[in-house]
């Protein structure tokens, strides 16, 4: 029988998968993708509440998480668009001042 | 046999689709080229989309592929193909410890989720099947208690959608004109002093451009104007 806890344990090992990577990795793509993979995590998390306790408000957040994480991409690729044009390099190492 | 399988079911797609996601998480840190990065994490995604169907939640699961691995995965390799980044290059890494100190949060992390885990006493079985996760019941609660956030994520959006524009732009935004500043470009005079151009006149640019093309055999004459030059200037 699953449980709810099946759920949440895979959730935050999901997360921590995410939090490793954003320290690890170097480049501002690959640390952005592992922020989509914590988002994910939690969103797990609140769907599995929602439907192991039967009430909607978990996928309402679910869904404007979502929205959240849509803004983000848009507005985090920009940024990255910006310290490629500025700087010809990705890795964060590069982006460590705020003069150019 | 088939209560057997239908009683098993429910472990069987928790397994595949878990692993699956735990994989093409790994796969997504582990790998170096950006590009597989996020073709492993649309693979996290599918099978995150998966699991919220196991757990009665099909509008959740088709946003999921929607927006996720569908709009911002697709944001995400634009960007990547844009930019043209190659593999990372293996450089000297500067903060040597942050690699040990990943490690080691993670195993806090970890063990902080297992204790949790571990404390929660009663395990809560399994959801009935219940309309829950159905549009229908998102929809009502959407736009009756939970009116105000939605609204609020529009405005959200919105600025976003600002914020990436002016971030993206090439140069900055042209001043407007003042009427008395407006930059007047001299006229273009051809070999005898005729005038060719004003300033202003695009139609009269482009003809002019043209002309020098076909002069200096870069594109050919068209064959319906070939006769002269001073017909079309009559149009």
């Amino acid at each position: 029988m699953i449980t709810l806890n099946y759920y949440l344990a895979l959730s935050a090992v999901l997360f921590t998968i995410g939090v490793v990577g954003v320290i690890v990795k170097r480049n501002a793509i690959q640390m952005f993708m592992c922020i989509e993979l914590m988002l994910n995590a939690v969103n797990l998390t609140f769907v599995a509440f929602s439907s192991y306790f039967g009430d909607v408000t978990g996928q309402l957040f679910v869904f404007i998480v979502m929205t959240v994480a849509a803004a983000e991409a848009a507005v985090g690729l920009g940024i990255i668009i910006a310290i490629f044009r500025n700087r010809e390099s990705l890795d964060v190492d590069d982006a460590s001042v705020l003069r150019l | 046999m088939l209560s057997w399988l239908s009683s098993v079911l429910p472990q069987l797609l928790f397994v595949l689709f878990g692993a699956m996601a735990l994989g093409c998480a790994v796969a997504m840190v582990a790998h170096r080229n950006p590009l597989y990065s996020a073709i492993s994490l649309v693979g996290v995604f599918v099978s995150l989309a998966c699991l919220y169907l196991t757990l009665q939640a099909p509008f959740i699961a088709a946003i999921q592929v929607i927006v996720y691995a569908g709009a911002i995965m697709v944001l995400v390799v634009f960007v990547i193909m844009l930019l043209n980044v190659e593999e990372e290059v293996r450089r000297p890494v500067r903060l040597h410890f942050l690699i040990p100190v990943g490690v080691l949060l993670a195993a806090v992390l970890v063990g902080e989720a297992a204790f949790m885990l571990s404390l929660g006493g009663k395990s809560v079985p399994p959801p009935a099947a219940s309309g829950v996760g159905l549009t229908a019941s998102i929809g009502t609660g959407m736009f009756t208690k939970y009116l105000l956030p939605f609204e609020v994520t529009s405005v959200l959006i919105l600025m976003a959608l600002v914020g990436a524009i002016t971030l993206a732009r090439q140069g900055r935004t042209p001043l407007l004109a003042a009427p008395g500043h407006a930059t007047e470009e001299p006229p273009v005079l051809d070999a005898s002093g005729g005038l060719v151009l004003k300033s202003g006149d695009t139609a009269a640019t482009g003809r002019a451009f043209a002309r020098e093309q076909i002069r200096s055999g870069e594109a050919a004459a068209p064959s319906n104007v070939a006769r002269g030059e001073g017909e079309e200037e009559g149009r």
